[in-house]
């Protein structure tokens, strides 16, 4: 009778550790998921200063909606990659 | 493009072929309209139509003559999908000076479509652009004819060298990037162009080609362009270019040589960054002062090409002020040095550029 409590206390505390671990598990991947973002926007902004830079300032206030569609035009005017056009996206308008 | 509209020399064969050319628009103008009516199909895209653009009011004094030009831009772009854009823009102009030098003002006002054009983004190597677009010799046309973007008022004297008729070209583009390094970049565009004397839809029979490398580190860009003009008298123009913002100061350098047989000419144009600069505080973070030298020699009479009918040196001085960065004011002055006389130019203008989405887009927008 008390091994099968024992037993019971000891899964308690296992489902208890690993849950508290995936939940730390998880709050570090959503700090290094929003690390990266950080890193992408910072990332956009040298690529837009490089690229858009030379012809005009930053706009001071743009949905994605409308950063979307303004970096399509730029890529075929500006010659701009996908990868810049992404990543400037994410400084315009994160 | 704001800056002139040159008409082309009528042609019988053009006459004949005007037809043709309205019913190839009217066909690409249904095209387009099938494009836009696609668009609501997409609407759990997370990208829709936007219009976007730039108002001005513009006034120069150019040897005496003062005149006053309201202008609206307007700019529609429609994403279609993750590789497509819909891309249009027309200027609808006006012109109000004296009819004499005591005469009453008098305006006239006109419209433009400086392009319609679907572009279809293959990937970053291949660009396949068919329509309406501005005819990409250097780069005053393309990357600085938009109002809000150029830094004085009046296009170079060498504009019209390898943008006749209009411009604008009527006909398909490829562009791209050929090679991509971080340090290095290399592009390219080639386009072609057929004759069209469609009222607003001008464009002269040419083809031609621009390669462009950009030192990203340098924040340099320099290029060369060709085209041939393959109507009327069939002939070369070619150019080169450079475009060059330096770390170490703030400055915004760009210019262009241009040649033609009619002649050739340079322009060299640089703005002080004060915004960069990090000095002068804030009141003078929005001033931005401006110098432009060119020079032009003609080579052989030209009828129509709209270049000056002499060697000609001009020098203009500018000042930039943005309140906001949507809004700036503008005054220079610029004097032209000929052999006959010497000629004072004056402007001032307000530009505002602007960028919605598409009213009936708003809902979905939020």
């Amino acid at each position: 009778m008390r091994s099968r409590s024992n037993l019971v206390v000891l899964a308690l505390v296992a489902v208890s550790l690993v849950s508290a671990a995936t939940s730390r598990a998880g709050r570090q991947n959503v700090n290094t998921k929003a690390a990266a973002k950080v890193d992408e926007a910072a990332e956009g902004e040298k690529r837009f200063v490089t690229n858009c830079g030379r012809c005009h300032q930053p706009p001071s206030d743009i949905s994605p909606r409308e950063a979307k569609a303004v970096l399509r035009q730029m890529r075929v005017r500006a010659m701009l990659s996908a990868e810049d056009e992404r990543l400037i996206l994410k400084y315009l308008a994160p | 493009m704001e800056t002139a509209v040159h008409k082309v020399a009528p042609s019988t064969r053009a006459n004949a072929s005007s037809f043709g050319c309205v019913r190839i628009y009217r066909n690409a103008a249904l095209f387009l309209l099938m494009a836009v009516l696609y668009v609501p199909a997409a609407k759990g895209q997370a990208e829709g139509p936007v219009i976007t653009g730039s108002a001005g009011f513009l006034y120069s004094n150019n040897d005496g003559q003062t005149s006053v030009q309201p202008i609206l831009t307007p700019v529609v772009l429609v994403p279609l999908g993750s590789h497509l854009l819909v891309e249009t823009s027309a200027q609808l102009q006006g012109y109000i000076a004296r009819s004499s030098a005591n005469g009453p003002y008098e305006g006239q006002f006109f419209g433009t479509l400086q392009y319609l054009q679907l572009d279809w983004v293959v990937n970053s190597h291949l660009t396949v652009v068919a329509g309406r677009f501005t005819t990409p010799f250097n780069i005053y046309g393309e990357r600085l004819g938009p109002m809000w973007l150029h830094n004085l008022q009046d296009a170079p004297l060498i504009y019209p060298i390898g943008t006749r008729t209009t411009g604008s070209s009527n006909g398909g583009m490829v562009r791209g990037v050929v090679v991509s390094r971080p340090t290095w970049l290399l592009n390219y565009t080639v386009f072609f162009s057929t004759l069209s004397e469609v009222s607003n839809l001008e464009s002269g029979r040419a083809f031609g080609a621009r390669t462009g490398i950009f030192l990203p580190r340098a924040r340099l860009e320099v290029g060369t362009s060709y085209q041939r003009f393959l109507q009327d008298q069939h002939n070369d123009s070619y150019g080169a270019y450079f475009s060059w913002q330096p770390r170490s100061a703030p400055v915004d350098a760009k210019g262009e040589y241009a040649h033609s047989p009619q002649g050739h000419g340079y322009w060299i144009e640089a703005a002080l960054r004060f915004k960069d600069s990090g000095k002068g505080g804030l009141a003078l973070a929005k001033f931005q002062p401006v110098v432009r030298g060119q020079q032009f020699f003609r080579k052989a009479p030209g009828v129509n090409d709209f270049l000056p009918a002499t060697d000609t040196q001009r020098v203009d001085f500018g000042l930039n002020y943005y309140p906001i960065p949507s809004v700036r004011l503008n005054a220079s002055y610029g004097r032209q040095f000929t052999d006959a006389r010497d000629i004072n130019y004056w402007t001032a203008d307000i530009t505002y550029h602007f960028l919605f989405p598409m009213a009936f887009w708003l809902k979905e927008s939020k």
